[in-house]
C-alpha cells in the first residue's frame, strides 16, 4: 500500500549516479557510519543490525528445523565458524538490547520526547525473544546431542546446554523453542509494516536514494517546462501528492530516534520545531490521507500539509543549519522538506511572516535584502584602491564576491576591508563587481521564493559569464555555497573558494606572513561552511597563525548555528535566542576572542555578545589576520 | 464595475541622489524601479474592489517601455489588463493629464467607461500633486484627494482623508476620480501563479502626444548644505547626558 | 497683481501661508497682493494679513465653505483671479494648499508649479521647486498667461512689513455649480486615542527602524516619548513588516514631521525617510554605523545601539527630574 501511495507522489531524480549510491549504501547502511556518529547507541544498534544480517540464515535453518527435526541447511548448518558467528552475535544482540533498555529506561535522553516509546520497547522485547529462543533452541539441541555443528564452536549455547538433561522434557523444550522462535519471527514480520521497525526495509532503500549532490544545494523547481501546463507547475509541497516519492519514503523511514531533535538549534531554544516531529507529522498525514486518496476520496487530495501535518510556526522556525540532516542515520533530508513546504506557502499562497515582507520586496526591487541602492555597493572600498570590474574589461585572475552583508552592514564591512587588504598584500590579482554584483538570492531561496531566486541566479550568471570570470572567492559562506553548489544548475560553473580557503593557502605558501600570538581564540564554524561544505580545517589554519585556538564542545560538523540561516537574519525570534546560546557556549571556553568566517555569524554573535553582556570580541578571521600583519 | 489605476515607474533611490552629467535626470544605472508608493496602494485597492464586487480593472502608465515591468507587477496582484502610453520624454503635470485623458477618451469611444479612476496623490519623484485633479475636471467628475480609506456602495464612494485628530469624510457619486495615499491598505505580495498569469495578460501600447509644457524643466540640482557631518555626541549609553543637553537647549526639558 | 490663497485656523493665518505671502510679495515687486480666505472667522485674519502686506482680503460667501470644499475653493480662486486680473496665484504647499491650487489650475487650464522654494524674476517666470520630497530640486520655467505656484513649507521666511492698517475685507459670491459643491467634507471622524500628541504636531519625535527587532522593541521609545510629551514614529520597513500602523510612518509617503528634536534610531537615512523629517529643527541620529547616510543629514549623532542608548537617555532624563 505504501508503494501505491508513493506512486501518487511527484518524481525525483534519484536514479542516476549509481556508483556513488552503491558506495552510500555500503558505508551508511551496511557500515552503519551515520549511526556510529554517536558511539554508544551507535554501537548498540550496529551490533543488532549486523547481528540481523549474520543471523538471517538461522531463520531459514529454524524453519527447516521446525518442520523436520533432523534437518538443517546443507553445508552452512554444519559449519563451525558459522555457528561461532551466530553464537557470538546472538549474545551481542542480547547485550545490545539490554544496553538499549538501559538507555531508554535509565538514561532517558531528551531526544525521545515525542517518540512512541511503547512500540520501541515491544520491538526490543521481540528481538530479545528471538535471539533468546535461538540460543535456547541451540542449547537444547546440544543437550540432546542432535546439533549439526560442533558444539564447542558455540560457547554460549554450549554453556546453556548444561541446563538441560537428555530426557523427554528437553525433547519437548527443543520443539517448543524452535516453534517459539519461528512464531516470534513470523509475527515480527507481520507486525513490521505497522511499526517504525519498517525502517529495516525502508532505510535500506532510503539510503540508496539519498542525495548524491552537494549538501548545500537545493533542488531547483522548473517553471518553464513547455510540457507542463501552468496550473500544474510544482511549487513545492502544498498537499500530500505534491511531495516527491523520496520525501514520502523519508517519512516512513523515520525511526523516531530523535538525534535530529537533539541537535536542532530551534528546538534547543524553546521553539516549536523538532525535525523528528516534523517528519513524524508528515508521516501521520501520509498514512491518514494516503489510503483515502487511493480509495478515490477527492477531498483528501486537497488537505493542505500546512497547518494539518505541520504548523506554520514549525515551518518558519528552521534556520537550515543541517544539523538534523547530519545526524540522521537513515538519510532523511529534513531541509528539503521544510524548504518545499516554504516554497508552496510563499509562491503559491504568498503566506509568510510579515516581517520578512520588506526583505523579499527589497531583494527583488533593490537587488539586495538591505534595500540599499546598488549604486552604493562598493562604497566600503573607497580609498582602498580596489579594482571595480567594468563591462568589457579583462577579467581578474580571481573575482572577489563581496556579498550584500559585507557591502551594506557596518559590522560585516570590516571583513571586506580586511580581505581586500590581505589580497592586496599577497599580490593577488583580484577585482570586485561593485554595483553589478546582485544578491546571490540565497535568502530568497531559503525562504522558499524559488522564482525570485532563479531570476537572480540567471542574472548573476550572465554577468559573470559575460565578464569571463573563472575563479571566485567569497567571504560569505552563503554566497560561497550558492555560487559553488547552486549556480551550476543555471549555467554558472566557476572555481569557487571561501575566503578562508584562499587566505589559508596564501599563509601556507608564505605569501602572507602572520605573527603568531598567544591570545586565546575560539573559532565558530559556520553551518554553511562546515556542515554543508566541509570547510573546517582552513579557517583553523588562520586562527592558529594568529593566536592560540581553543575549541567549543560543538565544533566542526557538530557546530551550533548562530541563528541567521534560513532567512532568519530578517525574521523575529520567539523563545530564547539561538545566538545568545551560542555566545554562552563560546564564553564557556574562556577565550577572549570569538573568531568567525561569515558576515551573518559576525552580526548575530556580536548581537548576542551585546545582549548577554559578555566581553567577547567577535571578529572575522580575515580581520584577525589583517591585524596581525599590521602588528608584525 | 470598471476601475482604472494610473501608476508611474519611479527609481528607488538610496541614501544619496546622483545626477546625470547633463543635469537632466537622476542617474538610474544600478537603481531598481518600482510603482510609486501611493499608487501601489491604489492597485491593491482596485484589485480588492473588483474581487468583492466583480468587474474589470485596468492599469495604465505613461512612461518608457521599461514601465512594462511595473504594469506586469500590477497585473500579478490581480489587475486584468494594462495600457502603456509609451514615451521616453518627461511630461509635466498638464501634459501627463492630457495624455491620460486622451487615452480614457479613446477607451470611451471603444465603449469602455470607468466607474472609478485611482491616481497616486503625488508621484514620488516629480511631486506635482495635480494629475488626478486635472483629469477629473476634464471628465467632469468629482475628485477626492489624499484618500486613506474608501468604501464603494450603491454607486457612491465614501472616502476618508487623514487630518490631525481624525479623518474627514467625503461622499461622492460614481463615476469619480480618487487620489490615494500610502496607508490606504497593505499591498499583497504577488504569488507565482499571479506572476505567470500576468505575463500573458493583455498589454496594449499607445503613443501619447506630448503637449507643450506649462512647467518646463531647465535642470535638476541637489540641495545645498547636506555635506556637513553631524556632531558626534558620544558613543553608546555614555552619550546620554549630551543628548539630554540638546533636548534641554531645545526647550523640551524643564 | 498677485493673489494668495491663505489657510487659517479660526482666523489665525497658518505660518506656512504667511511664508507663501512673503514669496508672493517678492514676486509682486511693488504691486498689490490680495488674499482669498474662506470659512468661519475668515475676516478675523485681516489684521495679521495686513501686517504681512495684504491689501484686501476676499472672503467667498457660500454655505459650502463651512467645511473644506476643495473644488468650490478652486472655483472661487479662479473667478477672483480673473476678476482682479492676477496673473500669479500663490499658496502654501500644504496638502490642502496643493489640492485647492490643483483644482484652480485645472479649472483655469493654467500651469501649476508645486512646492517652490524660490522664484526668479525675468522675461519669463522661473522657479526652483522640490522633487523627491526635498532631496532634489528642479529649476523650471513657467509658461503661460496665468501661473499658479505653491510654496514649499519652511522654504521661505515669513516677514511682516511692520505695524500698519489691517487689510480691507471684501465678501464676494462665487458662481458655483452643483459639481463644484459635491466634493466637501460631510463628516469628521475622530480617531486619536485621546491624550496622545499626533506625530505631525509633536515637538519631540523618536523613531526606530527595523533594527529595533520586533514590535515589542518599541517599548523603550514609547517610554521616552511619553516622558517628553512627544510621539513615536517609525521607518517604512517597519510598517511593511506589520510592526506599526502606517500612521506612525515618518517619510515622504508617510507623515511629514517638524519637531524641535527628532531622534532617529537605527534609521539609515534613505532619501524617502529624510523627506519626511527635514522639517525637524534638530535631528539626532542614533546608529551603529558611522557611515550611515543619515549622519550627514543630522546635526548630531550618537554612535551606538538603540537598545542601549534609548533607555540610557530615559534614565538620564529621570535623573534630571523630567516627566
Amino acid at each position: 500500500m505504501l508503494v501505491r501511495i508513493m506512486r501518487l507522489g511527484r518524481p525525483a531524480e534519484r536514479f542516476d549516479d549509481v556508483p556513488q549510491r552503491v558506495r552510500q549504501e555500503a558505508v551508511v547502511a551496511l557500515g552503519q557510519k551515520k549511526i556510529l556518529q554517536r558511539i554508544g547507541p551507535g554501537l548498540m544498534h550496529a551490533l543488532i543490525f549486523w547481528g540481523f544480517i549474520v543471523l538471517f540464515p538461522t531463520i531459514v535453518i529454524a524453519m527447516i528445523g521446525a518442520v523436520d527435526k533432523g534437518a538443517t541447511l546443507p553445508w552452512l548448518g554444519h559449519q563451525g565458524w558459522f555457528a561461532f558467528l551466530v553464537d557470538l552475535f546472538a549474545v551481542l544482540v542480547l547485550a545490545s538490547v539490554c544496553a538499549a533498555f538501559y538507555i531508554r529506561k535509565v538514561v532517558r535522553p531528551a531526544r525521545f520526547e515525542g517518540s512512541h516509546l511503547g512500540e520501541a520497547d515491544l520491538i526490543l522485547l521481540w528481538i530479545a525473544g528471538i535471539v533468546t529462543t535461538l540460543l535456547l533452541w541451540h542449547a537444547t539441541r546440544i543437550a540432546l546431542g542432535i546439533n549439526e555443528w560442533p558444539a564447542s564452536w558455540s560457547p554460549a549455547a554450549n554453556a546453556l546446554s548444561n541446563l538441560f538433561g537428555t530426557g523427554q522434557p528437553t525433547e519437548t523444550l527443543e520443539r517448543v523453542f524452535v516453534w517459539a522462535h519461528v512464531l516470534l519471527i513470523l509475527s515480527f514480520l507481520a507486525y513490521l509494516p505497522y511499526s517504525k521497525h519498517l525502517h529495516i526495509i525502508t532505510a535500506v532503500i532510503n539510503v540508496y536514494f539519498g542525495r548524491t549532490t552537494p549538501r548545500g544545494r537545493l533542488e531547483p523547481l522548473v517553471f518553464d517546462d513547455p510540457d507542463v501546463p501552468e496550473d500544474e507547475i510544482r511549487m513545492g509541497a502544498g498537499t500530500l501528492t505534491d511531495m516527491t516519492w523520496k520525501q514520502m519514503m523519508d517519512t516512513v523511514t523515520c525511526t523516531e530516534c530523535g538525534r535530529c531533535q537533539e541537535v536542532c538549534p530551534a528546538w534547543n531554544t524553546g521553539k516549536a520545531l523538532s525535525p523528528k516531529l516534523l517528519i513524524m507529522g508528515l508521516r501521520d498525514h501520509m498514512l491518514e490521507q494516503g489510503p483515502k486518496l487511493l480509495a478515490g476520496d477527492e477531498e483528501a487530495a486537497g488537505v493542505p500539509l500546512v497547518p494539518n501535518a505541520v504548523t506554520d510556526e514549525v515551518v518558519w522556525d528552521c534556520v537550515t543549519c543541517g544539523a538534523c540532516v547530519r545526524e540522521c542515520p537513515v538519510s532523511i533530508e529534513h531541509i528539503d522538506h521544510i524548504v518545499d513546504l516554504r516554497r508552496h506557502l510563499v509562491m503559491a499562497e504568498a503566506r509568510f511572516p510579515a516581517e520578512a515582507d520588506p526583505m523579499m520586496r527589497d531583494i527583488e526591487r533593490s537587488s539586495n535584502p538591505w534595500g540599499k541602492a546598488q549604486q552604493e555597493r562598493a562604497d566600503w572600498s573607497e580609498g582602498l584602491g580596489v579594482r571595480i570590474l567594468e563591462p568589457g574589461e579583462q577579467p581578474p585572475e580571481v573575482l572577489y564576491w563581496v556579498g550584500c552583508a559585507a557591502s551594506f552592514d557596518e559590522r560585516a564591512r570590516q571583513t571586506a576591508v580586511s580581505t581586500a587588504k590581505l589580497l592586496q598584500a599577497a599580490g593577488v590579482d583580484f577585482a570586485i563587481l561593485g554595483p553589478r554584483e546582485s544578491c546571490t538570492g540565497d535568502p530568497a531561496r531559503r525562504m522558499g521564493n524559488e522564482y525570485v531566486f532563479q531570476a537572480f541566479a540567471a542574472e548573476n550568471v550572465e554577468t559573470l559569464n559575460d565578464a569571463g570570470v573563472t575563479k571566485i572567492v567569497a567571504s560569505c559562506p552563503h554566497c560561497f555555497n550558492t555560487l559553488a553548489n547552486e549556480y551550476p544548475d543555471f549555467g554558472g560553473r566557476y572555481e569557487v573558494m571561501h575566503h578562508t580557503e584562499l587566505l589559508a593557502q596564501l599563509v601556507r605558501d608564505g605569501r602572507l606572513a602572520a605573527t603568531a600570538g598567544s591570545e586565546q581564540i575560539t573559532y565558530h564554524d559556520s553551518c554553511y561552511l562546515a556542515r554543508h561544505n566541509d570547510v573546517i580545517a582552513d579557517p583553523r589554519t588562520l586562527v592558529e597563525a594568529v593566536g592560540t585556538p581553543v575549541e567549543m564542545a560543538n565544533h566542526g560538523k557538530r557546530t551550533f548555528c548562530c541563528g541567521a540561516g534560513g532567512a532568519h537574519m530578517w525574521m523575529e525570534e520567539r523563545g530564547n535566542a539561538i545566538n545568545e546560546e551560542r555566545v554562552r557556549q563560546a564564553a564557556e571556553t574562556g577565550a577572549k576572542t570569538l573568531a568567525v568566517a561569515c558576515p551573518f555569524c559576525t552580526v548575530m554573535l556580536d548581537d548576542g555578545v551585546r545582549t548577554s553582556g559578555s566581553d567577547l570580541r567577535v571578529a572575522d578571521v580575515a580581520t584577525l589576520l589583517a591585524e596581525s600583519l599590521e602588528d608584525g | 464595475m470598471n476601475i482604472l489605476v494610473c501608476v508611474k515607474r519611479v527609481p528607488m533611490t538610496g541614501g544619496t541622489i546622483v545626477l546625470t552629467p547633463d543635469e537632466q535626470a537622476i542617474e538610474t544605472r544600478h537603481l531598481g524601479f518600482t510603482i510609486s508608493p501611493h499608487e501601489e496602494c491604489g492597485v491593491e485597492e482596485a484589485v480588492r474592489l473588483i474581487e468583492a464586487q466583480g468587474g474589470e480593472s485596468v492599469v495604465l502608465s505613461l512612461g518608457p517601455s521599461d514601465a512594462e515591468e511595473q504594469l506586469r507587477d500590477a497585473m500579478a496582484l490581480g489587475i486584468d489588463r494594462a495600457i502603456l502610453l509609451q514615451t521616453d520624454e518627461e511630461f509635466d503635470g498638464q501634459a501627463t493629464a492630457a495624455a491620460i485623458l486622451a487615452s480614457i477618451e479613446a477607451d470611451r469611444a471603444a465603449g469602455v467607461e470607468y466607474d472609478l479612476i485611482f491616481f497616486g496623490n503625488e508621484s514620488a519623484d516629480s511631486g506635482n500633486y495635480q494629475v488626478g485633479i486635472r483629469v477629473a475636471h476634464a471628465l467632469g467628475r468629482p475628485c477626492v484627494t489624499g484618500v486613506k480609506g474608501i468604501t464603494v456602495e450603491n454607486g457612491r464612494a465614501r472616502c476618508e482623508q487623514e487630518v490631525p485628530g481624525g479623518r474627514d469624510v467625503y461622499d461622492v457619486a460614481l463615476p469619480a476620480v480618487v487620489t490615494v495615499k500610502e496607508g490606504l491598505n497593505l499591498p499583497r505580495y504577488p504569488s507565482v501563479p499571479g506572476r505567470l498569469r500576468a505575463k500573458r495578460k493583455p498589454l496594449e501600447t499607445r503613443s501619447p502626444k506630448r503637449t507643450a509644457p506649462g512647467v518646463e524643466k531647465i535642470r535638476l540640482k541637489l540641495p545645498e548644505g547636506d555635506t556637513s557631518q553631524a556632531e558626534i555626541l558620544g558613543h553608546g549609553p555614555a552619550a546620554a547626558p549630551a543628548v539630554v543637553d540638546v533636548l534641554r537647549r531645545a526647550g523640551l526639558v524643564a | 497683481m498677485t493673489l494668495v490663497y491663505v489657510e487659517h485656523q479660526d482666523g489665525t493665518p497658518e505660518e506656512v501661508s504667511l511664508q507663501a505671502l512673503a514669496l508672493a510679495r517678492g514676486l509682486a515687486g511693488g504691486g498689490e497682493v490680495h488674499a482669498l480666505v474662506a470659512g468661519a472667522s475668515a475676516e478675523a485674519a485681516s489684521g495679521l494679513l495686513g501686517e504681512h502686506g495684504v491689501a484686501t482680503v476676499h472672503v467667498p460667501d457660500h454655505e459650502v465653505y463651512a467645511s473644506h470644499a476643495p473644488v468650490a475653493l478652486g472655483r472661487a480662486l479662479t473667478q477672483l483671479a480673473a476678476r482682479l486680473g492676477s496673473h500669479t496665484v500663490v499658496a502654501a504647499g500644504t496638502e490642502r494648499g496643493n489640492e485647492v491650487m490643483a483644482h484652480a489650475a485645472a479649472i483655469a487650464d493654467a500651469p501649476l508649479a508645486a512646492n517652490c522654494t524660490e522664484v526668479g524674476a525675468g522675461a519669463e517666470l522661473t522657479v526652483t521647486r522640490i522633487r523627491w520630497g526635498g532631496s532634489l530640486l528642479e529649476e523650471a520655467r513657467v509658461h503661460g498667461e496665468t501661473a499658479l505656484l505653491t510654496v514649499a513649507p519652511h522654504a521661505v521666511e515669513a516677514s511682516s512689513v511692520g505695524a500698519g492698517p489691517a487689510a480691507a475685507v471684501e465678501r464676494f459670491a462665487p458662481e458655483l455649480s452643483d459639481a463644484d459643491t459635491a466634493v466637501r467634507v460631510v463628516e469628521r471622524v475622530s480617531t486619536s486615542a485621546g491624550g496622545g500628541v499626533t506625530l505631525a504636531d509633536a515637538k519631540f519625535v523618536v523613531s526606530c527602524g527595523r533594527g529595533v527587532g520586533s514590535p515589542e522593541g518599541f517599548a523603550p521609545a514609547e517610554e521616552l516619548a511619553a516622558l517628553l510629551g512627544g510621539a513615536v514614529g517609525c521607518s517604512r520597513a517597519v510598517t511593511i513588516a506589520g510592526w506599526r500602523p502606517h500612521t506612525d510612518q515618518v517619510g515622504q509617503t508617510g507623515t511629514k514631521i517638524a519637531p524641535e528634536v527628532y531622534l532617529a534610531c537605527g534609521i539609515s537615512g534613505a532619501t524617502q525617510h529624510m523627506a519626511g523629517c527635514k522639517g525637524a529643527k534638530r535631528i539626532i541620529a542614533v546608529n551603529t554605523d558611522p557611515e550611515a547616510p543619515i549622519i550627514s543629514h543630522a546635526e548630531y549623532a550618537v554612535i551606538g545601539d538603540l537598545h542601549e542608548v534609548i533607555p540610557a537617555i530615559t534614565a538620564e532624563l529621570r535623573k534630571a527630574g523630567a516627566g
